[in-house]
């Protein structure tokens, strides 16, 4: 068997030794993959302009030894999405979605779950490159990916009763461990819930099912923004289970609530 | 191989430096047992120098050994020039062309969310009041070719527009994705040749 062929989409890049980098990539058919470019920081030929974040690559990547880590043995530059990398804002969303992906994107799995992984991950950024970035999209471009990395949260369906919680009356509220909503009948005092108003449920759920390059058609006012964000915010610490680096920067650049 | 302890304690702090494996720390280590006492002393001397008589230049931030540093001190350079580098390597490699006759400012760094790096671990407040003191006219940005280097230079014009100052961005000369560092002088000066405004 030879190197392989495939198409990729670096996520982190780190020097390592005297010459090499290690690539923290995203693969249609594999997933993540950690694999190291030799010399590639001092010869020009094989990897000439790529191995930068954000660019979407064909690779030869050679996994042929078990155990150890992936060779790249070569790259070429599919597209760079130049208009993140010369705007701050965009870069600080951009950025934290490569953080998301590099975290928690799985190594194997479903080669149809990886390779809807893969082109949710090119959308994304091909979204934000080309559309003016703001807190609202920042907010659905996260639950989105939050979404595509298999952990979508439950907006409509009572977690508890799988009535429709909008429907079934009362308050509603957000369990954040079970990672979604309790109709109002099945909530039970003291066990933490999140109140929400039913209108944030709504474009959250809206959110969830728009196409891609749609997304930035909808609206959020600045309280419901301000709402899901908060709701968002605590199902992923929760569900991440850590803090993603990048957020410091993207709360800077893009809070989703104007302050 | 058994050896004694003063000889495995050398080459143990050998084998922390880049480059030095088990089999080189022991041949340094042997070397320096056999040689003059001087030439020890020498290197030990220099080695625990370096930290104490290395300071940051108060003006571009460049390591040296004395502040302002001997670039900021020179009066045949161009002050109203501003050179903004990641690193003081970046610093020596634009100035070891000999093309750039101006100033320079070592920001500490590239923008790198995903690494924790954001603009207050960088020093952008610095150069800010460097150039609403200074005599500044143009600030070339110089941070590497890739993409934490254009989002830095971006954010930084972004900080300084606001005061009258011409911003522009070293061209790609540089390969997409490169390290000044490791770049060579031809290819820096046409860079510095080369420069745009940046918007
Ligand atoms: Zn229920
Ligand atoms: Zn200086």
């Amino acid at each position: 068997m030879r190197a392989q062929s495939s198409e990729a989409l670096v996520l982190r890049g780190v020097d390592f030794g005297e010459s090499d980098r290690i690539l923290h990539l995203l693969l249609p058919d594999v997933g993540r993959l950690t694999a190291i470019a030799k010399g590639a920081r001092r010869s020009r030929k094989r990897f000439s302009g790529t191995l930068d974040l954000f660019q979407h690559l064909r690779v030869l990547v050679d996994r042929r030894r078990r155990g150890a880590m992936a060779r790249l043995d070569g790259a070429t530059l599919l597209r760079n999405f130049d208009e993140i990398r010369i705007d701050p804002s965009r870069f600080a969303l951009g950025c934290f979605l490569l953080e998301l992906l590099d975290r928690l994107a799985p190594e194997g799995g479903a080669r149809a779950d990886t390779q809807r992984l893969f082109r949710f991950a090119l959308d994304s950024l091909a979204l934000v490159s080309e559309r003016p970035v703001d807190g609202a999209l920042r907010v659905l471009l996260e639950l989105r990916a939050l979404d595509a990395l298999g952990l979508r949260p439950e907006f409509s369906r009572c977690v508890r009763c799988a009535g429709d919680a909008l429907v079934r009356g009362g308050a509603v509220s957000f369990h954040v461990a079970d990672g979604g909503v309790v109709c109002g009948p099945c909530a039970r005092e003291g066990e933490g819930l999140l109140a929400v108003h039913p209108g944030t449920l709504r474009a959250l759920e809206q959110g969830l099912r728009f196409e891609l390059h749609q997304l930035h058609r909808l609206a959020l006012g600045p309280e419901l923004l301000a709402e899901a964000r908060l709701l968002l915010g605590r199902f992923e610490r929760f569900h991440v289970g850590v803090e993603l680096r990048s957020r410091r920067f993207l709360e800077e650049r893009l809070p989703a609530v104007r302050v | 191989m058994r050896t004694a302890p003063p000889i495995d304690r050398l080459v143990a702090a050998l084998k922390r430096l880049p480059g030095i494996g088990d089999k080189s720390a022991t041949r340094l280590a042997f070397f320096l047992l056999g040689a003059p006492d001087a030439v020890g002393q020498e290197l030990g001397e220099a080695i625990a120098r370096l930290k104490r008589d290395i300071v940051l230049c108060a003006e571009c931030f460049d390591l040296t050994d004395a502040s302002p540093c001997a670039v900021c001190r020179d009066p045949k350079r161009d002050p109203s020039l501003l050179c903004v580098v990641e690193e003081p390597a970046d610093l020596a490699a634009i100035d070891a062309t000999g093309k750039f006759r101006g100033h320079f400012f070592v920001l500490g760094g590239a923008l790198s969310p995903i690494d924790g790096v954001g603009p207050e671990e960088l020093r952008i407040r610095e150069l800010e009041e460097r150039v609403r003191h200074g005599i500044v006219k143009e600030v070339i940005l110089a941070t590497n070719p890739n993409a934490e280097g254009d989002a830095t230079a971006h954010y930084v014009s972004e900080r300084l527009r606001p005061q009258d100052v011409t911003l522009t961005r070293i061209a790609y000369g540089m390969p997409l994705g490169g390290d000044l560092e490791y770049a060579d002088h031809v290819t820096i000066g046409l860079s510095l040749d080369h420069r745009r405004a940046i918007d």
